[in-house]
């Protein structure tokens, strides 16, 4: 099964591909060694043979036929060049002087460079070696050939051949075990990693790859496969969250809607009864559009890229229109609200969008706030916009949990809102690359968002 | 009411609204043609002289936003109103892009979308340059910047001056909250809080406390209006 894996595996098809290349090369280097062995080994006898001819063929232009058998005879006689082979004949290939009893019957009509072999050379030798030699045809017609045996050589050659085989097949069967033992690895852990994933296809994202402790990229690729599983279970959590809150939201005002509706239906008309109950009923189907719109919105924003329409806002400016804006809504609580800011603090981002989530941190300020409080919105060169506040604060345990949608602290039930405003809080800041820090103030919170430097 | 023409396009494929935005508009006084596909409300934006054209932004055949582009290429100018099940953030801006003059999201109700529709055709009506402003006894000096009713002087901070100032242009006329946000703060979303009701709130304490009538009124769950007792 798992060899079956390994040898359908894409890295030992590469393995392979690359082994063979890999040969490929190897064997036109060691054929390049050898061919350059053979004829340096073959060049050096060929002038050794060479040399010998022009010294007998010197003797012959200087002293005639006869000076040249006396030579020749020498020669053999002495023994001087070992394996060395002469034959000196006349026109009809007579052996004038030579010890190679005939001449061979091949070489009668060749010249210059020849192989060959003949019985008659070391008749009792057990394999019968190969003759290189020179044929010169003389000027009065006799038949010279000097020659050498060249067994040496053509051991010398056999033995090159043979080991560059052997190393050809050793480097062939080692990489062939590398490459099997490598990719067997490779799909072991791949094979860990799909026998997870369909375990999650089958049965919920509740399953883990299994590590094996040694930090290697598989590791790492486990570890980050294993996160991402972690943060989609989280945002599946969440998302169920939302859903089930959705739903109870919903169900709260549409239940009230209804009933009052089937009573109505149950009674006799009545003009001012009805009024009201037309008035009522549009007014919580109103609140439910709107948690509708905040829902889609905040989705909207975290979902879109937006930062294309980005440009660049003034936060000061921002700063003070909402406390403008929000300057009556303070006074019905008797709340004091205040902005404190530098001249001109630019960042890059969306206005409406800013604006949108300064404003529902300032209308939580006074909301929550203490009754007759002291609401102030500071803004700071370096790009921090803060919401302070002297009310009830949020308990730290509780900081986490208020970004979360409809989430509602224990303290704040009774009044009207729907557990939104933060989420979009959160969610304009996240598209700002925005930090959100929240600081006790005690009494009260400082809320703030900072900003990254704003682009030019 | 503004009089001239008073036809309006209604391009909008569901049979049900459809047929809502027909009456509701008709007992407004206008007369509305229906085209309840693209194709139709293609040739007929282009034959007729409307004063406003409302289309929805999904429509079967051919999209809203299309319709408008290709309007707008033939040189028709017709104020165009969106609307649109989508939802706001992105649509707004390539709707306007697309050559729409306002944009509302579905659902909505009927008085806003009367609103505005009203808001497009003054629109292109009247455009006269007025330096003071009057509606009852009240009095606004465009120029000074200051307020006056029954001949006393009310104190406005110069962003409540220019909320009174947009609803006495739009005088008798309901002008939503979002309108009001878009014009008076430049500001692109309707605000889920209560805020602008607060604001507008102060406006009119200063302005209608102790006065012989109020002047400025609350339409409930849309908007505000500004007119004087007949």
């Amino acid at each position: 099964m798992l060899l079956a894996k390994t040898l359908r595996s894409s890295t030992f098809k590469w393995a392979l591909i690359w082994i063979t290349v890999f040969g490929a090369v190897v064997a036109v280097l060691f054929s390049y060694v050898y061919w350059s062995t053979v004829a340096y080994v073959q060049g050096r006898s060929d002038r050794a043979i060479a040399a010998e001819h022009t010294i007998l063929r010197k003797i012959y232009d200087d002293t005639g036929r006869g000076g040249l058998i006396g030579a020749v005879k020498d020669r053999i006689a002495e023994r001087l060049s070992e394996g060395g082979v002469y034959i000196l004949t006349d026109p009809s290939f007579a052996p004038l002087a030579a010890n190679l009893k005939v001449w061979p019957s091949t070489l009668r009509d060749s010249t210059g460079w020849v192989n060959f072999t003949t019985r008659e050379w070391k008749p009792d030798a057990p394999s019968r070696p190969t003759l290189r030699a020179m044929i010169d045809a003389l000027p009065n017609g006799d038949h010279l050939l000097v020659g050498k045996e060249i067994d040496d050589l053509d051991e010398v050659t056999n033995k090159i051949k043979t080991a560059f085989l052997w190393v050809i097949a050793l480097i062939f069967v080692l990489a062939g075990v590398a490459s099997i033992s490598v990719t067997r690895r490779t799909v072991g852990r791949i094979e860990a990693i799909n026998t997870t994933s369909q375990a999650i296809m089958q049965s919920g994202l509740g399953k883990r790859i299994p590590l094996r402790a040694t930090r290697d990229e598989w590791d790492q690729l486990a570890g980050n496969l294993n996160s991402m599983l972690e943060r989609i279970e989280g945002l599946m959590a969440e998302v169920k969250q939302v859903s089930d809150n959705v739903a109870h939201d919903l169900r709260t005002p549409l239940t009230r809607m209804r009933g009052r509706l089937e009573k109505a239906h149950a009674q006799q008309r009545n003009a001012d009864h009805d009024q009201s109950l037309i008035d009522d009923t549009i007014s919580d189907l109103d609140a439910v559009l709107r948690m509708f719109s905040s829902l889609t919105r905040i989705s909207q924003i975290e979902a879109g890229d937006r930062t294309s329409v980005f440009r660049s806002v003034n936060l000061s400016e921002i700063a003070t229109e909402v406390v403008e804006l929000f300057d009556a809504a303070a006074e019905d609580k008797s709340a004091h609200l205040a902005a404190i800011v530098d001249q001109r603090v630019l960042v890059t981002g969306d206005r409406d969008l800013l604006f949108d989530a300064v404003a529902n941190l300032v209308d939580n300020a006074i909301k929550y706030g203490r009754e007759a409080g002291r609401v102030t919105v500071e803004v700071t060169r370096n790009g921090v916009i803060s919401v302070i506040d002297d009310g009830p604060g949020i308990p730290i345990s509780e900081r986490q949990n208020v970004f979360k949608r409809f989430y509602r602290l224990e303290q704040s039930r009774r009044t009207p809102g729907n557990g939104l405003g933060l989420s979009l809080v959160a969610a304009v800041a996240r598209l700002h690359g925005a930090g959100i820090e929240m600081v006790d103030n005690a009494p009260g919170l400082k809320f703030r968002l900072r900003f990254p430097p704003a682009r030019s | 009411m503004v009089g001239g023409r008073r036809r309006i396009l209604i391009i909008e494929d569901d049979s049900e609204t459809a047929e809502q935005l027909v009456d509701y508009l008709s007992t407004s006084g206008y007369q509305v043609d229906l085209a309840s596909g693209g194709k139709d409300g293609l040739s007929r934006g282009s034959s007729a002289d409307y004063a406003v054209m409302a289309i929805d932004r999904m429509l079967p055949d051919i999209d809203g936003l299309a319709i408008i582009r290709r309007l707008r290429e033939n040189g028709v100018v017709t104020p165009a109103l969106i609307i649109s099940a989508l939802g706001e953030i992105d649509d707004r801006v390539r709707g306007l892009r697309a050559g729409g003059d306002d944009y509302l999201v579905k659902p909505f109700a009927f008085t806003e979308l009367l609103a505005r529709i009203e808001a497009l055709a003054r629109r292109s009506a009247t455009v006269v340059r007025e330096t003071v402003l009057r509606v009852g006894d009240l009095e606004l000096d465009l120029v000074a910047r200051t307020v006056s009713r029954g001949g006393r002087n009310i104190e406005l901070l110069p962003r409540e001056f220019q909320v009174l100032e947009y609803l006495v242009r739009n005088e008798g006329h309901i002008v939503p909250r979002a309108m009001l946000l878009q014009h008076v703060w430049d500001l692109h979303f309707d605000p889920t809080t209560n805020i602008i009701d607060v604001y507008v709130g102060r406006v009119r304490r200063k302005v209608d406390s102790q006065q012989a009538y109020p002047l400025i009124h609350t339409v409930r769950g849309v908007g505000f209006c500004i007119r004087a007792p007949c």
